[in-house]
C-alpha cells in the first residue's frame, strides 16, 4: 500500500510538472513583474523609474480617457452578459428538443464561434457601415428605420454588443450540454404532477442547470470585461469614448500608434485596476451564489 | 574615414569602438524597411537592385501594411530595427531625445557632393532637428494637404470648381449646396479637421485670417491658444456639421478613398498620396486636387516623412549610403510608377511632377507646387513624448465642441489642460 | 363479448400520463417554431452569406451604394489572386505547423495534470487545482508586456517560440478543468484492474484513460486548434520576418489602409473563405465528440 502511495506522489508530480512551470512562468511572473511595472514609469527602451502610486493617481484624476473607459466598459457588461446568458440558454432549449434539421441548426449556430473572429468582426464591421453595409440596405428595403451603427456615439456600444451576441453559440453549446444532463425522471415526476411548462421551467431546469449558470455568469462577466477584439476592429474606441473600454485604453497606452513612445508603466498600473475590479466581481457573484444556486447534494 | 565619421558623432551619440560606423572588413547587408504598398515596395526593390558597391548589399524587408506601427513598436523593444526604417517626423524627434537613432546632422550639414542641408526642402530640415540640432533621420517625402473634390458633381451643381485662393465661406457654402444628392450623404469629409490631430488644423483658419496658430511648435511648443480667429473657425466648422453639410467627428474614414472614386464623396480632405492610388483604382469621376481654402493669406499643412537609423546599425557609413541613395536616384525610378510624394531632396522633385504631369494630374501638380511655396505653414501634430495624452484630451474637450454636445464656451478649458501638458512636459 | 362496469376502474399513472399531453398544445413542430428555426439559421449564415458575395465581387463594386446582393460578374479570380498575393501556401503551411503543435501541447499536457489532480493522490493536490482554476481568471493582458520582455530577452524574438511553448506548459486552464471532470466519473476499478496487470501509471494513463476520454480531449483538440489558427495579436507581435507569419497576420495586410492604398475587400474575402476552411472541416467533423465532450462541463459533479 505505501509503496503504491508514493509512486502515486512522484507519478503525480510528473504529470502535473508542465502545467505547474507554466503557472509559475504565465501566471506568477507576469503577476509580479506587472505588479511592480505599475509602481513604475517605463517605456520600455531605457530602465523603469519609480513613481509609486503617481500612476494610479494619474488614472483617477487626470487621465480624461480613464473615467469614460470604465463607464464603457461597464455599459458593455450590463447590456452583454444578461442577453448572452438569456439568448444561449433560450436557443439551447430550443435547440435541446427534436425536430426535423435540429442538428444543422446547432450547427450553424455554433458556426460563428468556430470562425476567425478578425475575420468575422471585420465583416460585420463592413456590413454595419452606415452608406455601403448590409444591415441599413436590408432595414431600408423593408421600411425600418436605418442608424449610423457605429459611427453614433449613441449607438456605437450596442452594435458592439450585437456583434458579440452573433457568437451567442458558445454560450448556448454549453447550456445545451447541461440540459442534456438533467435527469429526466425529474421532467417525468413533473408531468405526473401536471406542472406546466413555466413551472417545469422555473423549478425543475434553473434549479438544477444553476451551478453551470454560476460558471457562465462568471465567464461570462469576466471575459466581457476584457474584450477586445471587437471595439479595437469595429470602432477604435470611438466616436469619442463610447466604446473605448479599459482594454483599449491599455493597449492604447501600452502600444500606442506609430511611432509614440509607450508609457508601459502606466498601462501596467490599467492592468492592475481591471485585474482587481474582475476579483471584485466574481468574490461578490460567488459569494451571493449561494442564495440562487441549487447544490447538488441534497437527497432526490 | 572612420576616425572622422566617430569624430563627428560623438558628442551626439556616444561613439563607442566596435558598433559604430566603422568600415567593414566583408559584405556588410543594409536592412530597409517601409511602409509602402506591394507594388510600391517592389518598384523600391528594383531600384534599389541597381545599388552598386562591392561591400553593401540592401535587403528590403516586408511588412504587413497597415502594421507598421505594432511591427515599429515590438521592434523598437526588441532592439531589432532595420538600419533603414520609413518613420513620421514625431517618431524621430521623440526617438532621438530617447538616444535610439544616429545623429545625421554633421554628416548631412557637411556632406560632400550634392548631397547636402541646403538642397533638402528648408522647412522640413527645421523640422527634423530636435532642440539641440540633432537629425535622428533624413526627410524623404514631403507630405503636402488639401482638398480632393468630385468635378462632376460640383459640375453637375453649377458651382464653380475649387481653386487657390478660395475661401472657408465658399468651402462650407459649396459643401451644404452637395449634401445629400447623388448618393452621397455629406458634402464634405474632413477628418483633418474633426479627428485627434483637428485643434492643428483649424490652425490654417485663424493663422489665414492673420491671427495665431494653435501652438507656436509642434516640436518645441511653449504654448497653446485659441484665439478669436481661431474661435470663429471652430463656429463655422460646428455649424456645418450641425446642417449636416460635414461629417461629424466619429465618421469612419477608413473607406474613404474608395467612395470617393466611386463618386460618393463630393469633398474630402486629404494628401497627395492618394494621387498614387487613384492612379491605380482610376475613378469613374473627373476629380482634382485644390488647396486648402483661406481668409485672406494662403495657408496650409506641412508634414514630412523620412527614413531613420538606430543606434546599433552596423555600419554607419554604408548605411549612410544607402540612404543617400534611397533619397536620390530610388524616387526617380519609383514615383513615376507610383507618384506618392514630392521627395524632400529638391533635385529628385522633377521626376515626380514630370510623372504627374503625364498622367494629367495637373490639378495635382498645381496644389503641390503651390503649397511648397506656401508663406504660411502650421504643423500637423505635435511630436513631443507626451503628445499621446494630447489625443484623448482632444477626444474628451474639443470633439464634443464640434459635435455641439458641448459648448464653444468651453474651448478656453480645453487650451488650459493642453498647456498644462506643455508646462509638464518641458 | 363486453360487460358492464359495475364501478368506475382504478384511476393510474397511465391515465395522467396521457392527460398532460392533451391539455398542453403541441409547440415543437408547428410552423412558428420551424420560423423561429428558420431565423436563427439565416442570422447566423447570411453574414457568411455576404463574405462569399464580396469574396466574388470585383474591387469597385464592392462600394456601390446600394450594395446588390448578387455581384454582376462572378469574379472567380479573386480566390486565386487573393491568396497569391499573399503567398498563402507558405503561410497556410506555417499555421498548420504552429496550430499542430499548439493543440499537441496543450491538449497533451492538460490531459496530464486532469490525471494526476484527478486520480492521484499527492500533497497539494487541492491546492493546485484551485491555482489552476483561478488562473482563468487573470486576464491575459497582465501577461503581455512581461512576457514579451521576457521572451527577447532569452532570444526567442522572431521564432514560432512564443507561439508552442506556452500550450506544451499546461497554457489552458480551462482544459486542466475540463480534463479533471472527466478523470473523476471514471471508476476506480478500471485502474485497480490495470494496476493487477501489473500496469505503471504512464500505461495506465495511455493505453486506458486516453481512449476511454476521447470525447474530452477531441472537444480540447478542437478549441485549441481553433484558439491557435485564429490567433493574431500574439504572431503579430513576435514575429518579425514575412516568411514565418501565420496566416492569420498574413490577412491583414489586405484591409488596412496605409499610404495610399485602399483596403481590398474582394480579395480579403475571398481569402478568408478559404482560410476558414481548416477550422470548419474540422469542427464538422468531430461535431458529435463536441457536445459530448461540453457534457463534463454541465454534469452535476463535485467541483
Amino acid at each position: 500500500m505505501s509503496r503504491n502511495a508514493g509512486s502515486d506522489v512522484k507519478a503525480a508530480y510528473l504529470f502535473i510538472a508542465p502545467a505547474v512551470i507554466g503557472f509559475l512562468v504565465f501566471v506568477g511572473y507576469p503577476l509580479i513583474r506587472s505588479f511592480y511595472l505599475a509602481l513604475t514609469k517605463y517605456n520600455g527602451l531605457t530602465d523603469p523609474i519609480f513613481v509609486g502610486l503617481g500612476n494610479f493617481r494619474r488614472l483617477f484624476s487626470t487621465d480624461p480617457a480613464f473615467w469614460p473607459s470604465l463607464r464603457a466598459t461597464g455599459y458593455l457588461v450590463l447590456l452583454y452578459v444578461p442577453l448572452s446568458l438569456v439568448l444561449g440558454l433560450a436557443l439551447a432549449m430550443f435547440l435541446n428538443q427534436r425536430f426535423a434539421g435540429v442538428r444543422v441548426v446547432r450547427t450553424l449556430a455554433y458556426l460563428p464561434v468556430v470562425l476567425p473572429a478578425v475575420a468575422t468582426i471585420t465583416l460585420w464591421k463592413f456590413m454595419l457601415d452606415p452608406q455601403v453595409g448590409l444591415l441599413n440596405t436590408i432595414l431600408d428595403r423593408i421600411g425600418l428605420p436605418t442608424s449610423l451603427w457605429l459611427q453614433s456615439p449613441k449607438m456605437a456600444m450596442p452594435s458592439v454588443v450585437l456583434v458579440m451576441l452573433w457568437g451567442v453559440g458558445g454560450t448556448m453549446i454549453i447550456f445545451l450540454a447541461a440540459l442534456q444532463a438533467v435527469p429526466t425522471e425529474l421532467y417525468e415526476a413533473a408531468k405526473v404532477d401536471g406542472a406546466g411548462p413555466w413551472a417545469v421551467f422555473f423549478r425543475i431546469t434553473l434549479p438544477v442547470i444553476s451551478p453551470i449558470m454560476l460558471l457562465q455568469v462568471i465567464l461570462q462577466t469576466t471575459a466581457a470585461l476584457q474584450t477586445f477584439n471587437q471595439p479595437k476592429i469595429l470602432t477604435g474606441g470611438g466616436p469619442g469614448f463610447s466604446t473605448n473600454v479599459l482594454m483599449l485604453g491599455i493597449y492604447n497606452n501600452g502600444f500606442p500608434t506609430l511611432g509614440k513612445i509607450p508609457q508601459l508603466g502606466y498601462a501596467s498600473a490599467q492592468v492592475w485596476v481591471l485585474f482587481i475590479i474582475i476579483i471584485a466581481v466574481i468574490a461578490l457573484t460567488a459569494k451571493f451564489s449561494s442564495l440562487w444556486t441549487y447544490s447538488d447534494n441534497t437527497p432526490d | 574615414m572612420t576616425a572622422l565619421a566617430c569624430a563627428g558623432l560623438l558628442a551626439a551619440t556616444g561613439c563607442s569602438g566596435s558598433d559604430s560606423g566603422g568600415s567593414s572588413d566583408g559584405p556588410v547587408t543594409v536592412t530597409v524597411m517601409t511602409w509602402e504598398s506591394a507594388e510600391t515596395n517592389a518598384a523600391i526593390k528594383k531600384a534599389l537592385a541597381d545599388f552598386k558597391d562591392d561591400n553593401v548589399t540592401v535587403q528590403l524587408l516586408d511588412t504587413p501594411s497597415g502594421q507598421y506601427g505594432d511591427k515599429l513598436a515590438s521592434l523598437t523593444q526588441a532592439k531589432k530595427l532595420p538600419d533603414l526604417f520609413w518613420c513620421g517626423n514625431d517618431t524621430e524627434q521623440q526617438y532621438t531625445s530617447q538616444g535610439l537613432l544616429v545623429d545625421w546632422a554633421d554628416k548631412i550639414q557637411n556632406g560632400d557632393g550634392d548631397f547636402k542641408a541646403d538642397k533638402f526642402v528648408p522647412s522640413a530640415m527645421e523640422n527634423w532637428k530636435t532642440a539641440d540640432g540633432q537629425m535622428g533621420g533624413l526627410p524623404s517625402l514631403m507630405n503636402t494637404y488639401g482638398v480632393w473634390y468630385n468635378a462632376d458633381a460640383f459640375t453637375a451643381a453649377g458651382l464653380p470648381l475649387p481653386k487657390a485662393g478660395w475661401t472657408w465661406d465658399e468651402m462650407y457654402a459649396a459643401a451644404a449646396k452637395l449634401a445629400n444628392k447623388n448618393g452621397a450623404k455629406y458634402g464634405l469629409i474632413a477628418d483633418q479637421l474633426t479627428g485627434p490631430d483637428g485643434p492643428f488644423t483649424m490652425s490654417m483658419y485663424s493663422v489665414s485670417a492673420g491671427g495665431a496658430p494653435f501652438t507656436d511648435n509642434v516640436n518645441h511648443p511653449t504654448k497653446a491658444e485659441a484665439d478669436d480667429k481661431y474661435k470663429e473657425g471652430v463656429e463655422k466648422l460646428t455649424a456645418a456639421i450641425k446642417n449636416g453639410s460635414v461629417a461629424p467627428p466619429g465618421y469612419d474614414a477608413a473607406n474613404v478613398q474608395s467612395l470617393f472614386a466611386a463618386g460618393k464623396i463630393p469633398m474630402t480632405f486629404g494628401g497627395q498620396w492618394l494621387a498614387a492610388g487613384f492612379q491605380t483604382d482610376k475613378p469613374k469621376i473627373k476629380y482634382g486636387f485644390a488647396p486648402f481654402p483661406q481668409v485672406q493669406t494662403p495657408t496650409t499643412l506641412y508634414d514630412s516623412v523620412g527614413i531613420c537609423t538606430p543606434q546599433y546599425t552596423k555600419d554607419q557609413d554604408a548605411t549612410f549610403k544607402v540612404l543617400q541613395y534611397l533619397n536620390t536616384k530610388v524616387w526617380d525610378a519609383v514615383l513615376p510608377a507610383s507618384p506618392v510624394a514630392p521627395p524632400a531632396y529638391t533635385p529628385a522633385q522633377t521626376s515626380y511632377f514630370d510623372a504627374l504631369t503625364k498622367a494629367q494630374q495637373t490639378t495635382v501638380v498645381d496644389t503641390v507646387k503651390a503649397d511648397l511655396a506656401a508663406e504660411k505653414t502650421v504643423g500637423v501634430r505635435f511630436t513631443t513624448q507626451w503628445a499621446q495624452q494630447v489625443g484623448d484630451l482632444t477626444t474628451a474637450n474639443y470633439q464634443p465642441i464640434l459635435s455641439g454636445k458641448k459648448p464653444i464656451t468651453d474651448l478656453p478649458a480645453y487650451v488650459d489642460k493642453i498647456n498644462g501638458l506643455i508646462k509638464q512636459g518641458s | 363479448m363486453t360487460t358492464l362496469p359495475t364501478e368506475a376502474p382504478p384511476v393510474t399513472a397511465a391515465d395522467h400520463a396521457v392527460s398532460p399531453a392533451k391539455k398542453k398544445p403541441r409547440v415543437v413542430g408547428t410552423t412558428a417554431w420551424y420560423v423561429v428555426a428558420l431565423f436563427i439559421c439565416a442570422v447566423m449564415i447570411v453574414p457568411l452569406l455576404w463574405m462569399i458575395t464580396i469574396g466574388l465581387k470585383s474591387r469597385t463594386a464592392v462600394f456601390d451604394i446600394p450594395p446588390r446582393l448578387l455581384p454582376h460578374e462572378f469574379q472567380w479570380s479573386n480566390f486565386v489572386k487573393g491568396p497569391q498575393a499573399i503567398n498563402f501556401p507558405r503561410l497556410f503551411l506555417n499555421s498548420m505547423v504552429i496550430t499542430a503543435l499548439s493543440v499537441l501541447g496543450g491538449v497533451l499536457t492538460a490531459m496530464m495534470a486532469g490525471y494526476a489532480l484527478a486520480r492521484l493522490r499527492f500533497p497539494g493536490r487541492k491546492t493546485w487545482f484551485y491555482l489552476f482554476v483561478g488562473s482563468m481568471l487573470l486576464p491575459g493582458v497582465v501577461g503581455l508586456i512581461p512576457l514579451f520582455q521576457l521572451y527577447k530577452s532569452i532570444g526567442w524574438y522572431d521564432t514560432w517560440l512564443p507561439l508552442i511553448v506556452p500550450a506544451f506548459l499546461g497554457g489552458n486552464p480551462l482544459f486542466i478543468f475540463l480534463a479533471r471532470q472527466y478523470f473523476l466519473a471514471i471508476p476506480y476499478s478500471i485502474d485497480e484492474a490495470a494496476k493487477i496487470d501489473g500496469a505503471g501509471h504512464l500505461r495506465i494513463f495511455v493505453s486506458v484513460m486516453l481512449p476511454l476520454t476521447r470525447p474530452a480531449w477531441l472537444t480540447m483538440a478542437i478549441l485549441a486548434f481553433q484558439a491557435s489558427w485564429n490567433d493574431y495579436l500574439n504572431p503579430l507581435v513576435y514575429l518579425y520576418s514575412s516568411g514565418k507569419w501565420p496566416l492569420s497576420v498574413g490577412m491583414a495586410s489586405f484591409i488596412s489602409p496605409f499610404a495610399g492604398k485602399t483596403p481590398d475587400w474582394s480579395y480579403y474575402m475571398a481569402t478568408n473563405l478559404l482560410y476558414m476552411l481548416p477550422p470548419l472541416i474540422i469542427f464538422f467533423a468531430a461535431q458529435r465528440y463536441f457536445i459530448q465532450g461540453l457534457g463534463a462541463l454541465g454534469s452535476t459533479n463535485q467541483k
